[in-house]
């Protein structure tokens, strides 16, 4: 998988100087809008610092800044047991040396994402409905997927595109705003001279033209390098897992749950495993999304009956696409080994409890907002929250008078 | 979360996979929507939970405000028994005074009611017996 780490770490040079050209085409045609003197070259100015800026945060704490922006909290072993247990099956298994931190985000839409600049720092969060809606092996489905971003080195692209598309967005919201209190039209006809009336229009609409498109292209930009790296990252967790149909039923589970996800933005969307701001019927949103359509990953999975190799993805994709396109870099289509996938899994999961699963994802959650937990002999669990200031707690059940401190 | 009625933190009982929240200040409690769904989805699919609850107009008690969306809450009938317990409007869960409380634990249960009030006489089984002497 070298030549795919490679081009990943050029593809993340290319996002970099593009969104920074596009950062400063912005700031330059912001800048004349305002004023038409100087105002280009303060433009450029600007955003050739904040370009500076946000390259050197995305690079130190870009993942730290979208774990908080998502509100996902590290958690350690006790907090979630089974998620913990997942994560480390899927680190051996695919061979990654350094142990992933992990983060729950309290939020009953399931979904996942990875983020962190090299894979020693680097990180999974999953949502607390996401660990209550799925089982075990679907747990392990998403996690592999998750787990194959970081070995894929998809991690700092993502975290770099985050990053830019969030300097983007907020430069056109900070343009509407200052265009909704009249700014740019005051200061326009104090210096307007006859000359630079014509100019004066066009960097005007072309002001306005980039305020909505600019969004929109750096989606774009970050789409062209995205679409390959979802169904790669797939086929990586179905050889890992050696059981595809797992992440086919959570891909399924995600996309067919009603909550939405309340941290989303645009910025985070395109990170996490299943694009959380998906929109019915809009063909925009279409065209501008960063995931392949779940539907298509689904049915790949699904078609992977005889082996769960590179080459049986590329195979089955290239059957349901319709169409050659490579997903899979070649040397990993050389692998030779048959992988077959696991068969009879699907009885194990009828033991899943859904009760037990939200109990977990609720303790979980609990857990990292600091509750107490007690455990009453009489087979009552009292958790107490952290702004109880009461010294001792009473069982309703047996009467145990419980200290606390 | 706080006690609708004295703003109080409430803490949380778990007793055979259902929550209960408890204001141990004025022994209220709180059942949540989603518990009273666990409650009864664990091998009863039917909707025989919305059948518990009749709205109703008769009671002049206070009323308190969702502990949870703070909307006022409705008075609502307890599956045709003479208790009156407050219901958010937003369906987020279900408030039991003490005296309500102690009501509950007298109750003869009829078959839809039957799960809530065994949950709550079995946990409660302290207080109760407290109460007896
Ligand atoms: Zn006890
Ligand atoms: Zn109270
Ligand atoms: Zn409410």
């Amino acid at each position: 998988m070298w030549e795919l780490i490679q081009s990943n770490k050029r593809k993340s040079l290319i996002l970099f100087f593009g969104m920074g050209a596009l950062l400063i085409l912005i700031g330059y045609v912001f800048g004349s809008f305002y004023n038409p003197e100087s105002g280009g070259a303060v433009g450029i100015f600007f955003a050739i610092i904040l370009w500076m800026i946000l390259s050197t945060i995305s690079y130190f704490a870009g993942s730290k800044i979208l774990l908080a922006v998502s509100g996902a909290k590290e958690v350690t072993k006790d907090v979630h047991p089974q998620l913990y247990n997942v994560v480390e099956e899927m680190k051996i298994a695919s061979g990654v040396p350094y142990f992933p931190k992990i983060y729950i985000i309290d939020d009953p839409s399931p979904n996942a994402f990875a983020t962190g600049v090299k894979p020693e720092n680097s990180a999974i969060a999953v949502t607390s409905g996401l660990l209550s809606t799925l089982n075990r092996y679907e747990l392990q489905g998403v996690v592999a997927h998750e787990i194959s971003h970081i070995v894929n080195r998809d991690i700092l692209l993502m975290t770099f595109a985050g990053m830019m598309l969030g300097a983007i967005t907020l430069m056109s919201e900070v343009f509407f705003r200052g265009l909704y209190f009249g700014g740019g039209s005051r200061y326009r006809s104090k210096s307007s001279s006859k000359n630079s009336g014509q100019g004066q229009i066009i960097i005007m609409i072309l002001a306005l033209v980039l305020a909505i498109l600019g969004p929109i292209l750096a989606q774009l930009f970050y789409f062209a390098i995205s679409r390959k790296r979802e169904y790669l990252a797939d086929a990586s967790a179905a050889r890992l897992t050696r059981y595809p149909e797992g992440l086919a039923n959570a891909l399924e589970k995600i996309a067919n749950s009603s909550y939405k996800l309340r941290s989303a933005n645009k910025v985070t969307a395109p990170m996490y495993i299943v694009n959380p701001l998906k929109r019915e019927g809009m063909k925009l949103a279409d065209l501008t999304s960063t995931h392949p359509p779940i539907s298509e990953r689904i049915k790949i999975l699904r078609a992977l009956q005889q082996g769960v190799s590179y080459k049986d993805y590329q195979k089955v994709f290239e059957m349901i696409h319709g169409k050659k396109e490579k997903i899979i870099p070649d040397s990993a289509l050389t692998e030779s080994i048959p992988v077959a996938p696991i068969m009879g899994l699907a009885n194990q999961n009828k033991s899943f409890s859904h009760v037990d699963a939200k109990r977990e994802a609720n303790d979980a959650v609990m857990k990292l907002n600091d509750y107490k937990f007690i455990n009453c002999k009489c087979g009552v669990r009292i958790k107490i929250p952290p702004d109880y200031n009461q010294p001792i707690v009473v069982c309703p059940r047996c009467g145990t008078r419980h200290q606390l401190g | 979360m706080n006690c609708p009625v004295c703003k109080e933190p409430m803490i949380i009982l778990e007793l055979n996979k259902v929550e209960i929240d408890f204001c141990p200040n004025c022994s209220g409690i709180w059942l949540d929507e989603g518990e009273l769904e666990l409650l009864y989805s664990i091998d009863k699919p039917d909707n025989e939970l919305q059948k518990l609850f009749q709205q109703t107009t008769s009671s002049k008690e206070k009323s308190y405000k969702c502990p949870i969306c703070r909307k006022r809450m409705i008075k609502t009938q307890f599956s045709n028994t003479d208790l009156i317990l407050d219901r958010c409007p937003q369906n987020h869960g279900i408030w039991f005074d003490k005296g309500e409380l102690e009501k509950v634990l007298t109750i003869k249960s009829n078959s839809s009611s039957e799960k809530i009030l065994a949950l709550l006489k079995d946990m409660f089984s302290y207080n109760k017996s407290q109460e007896a002497e």
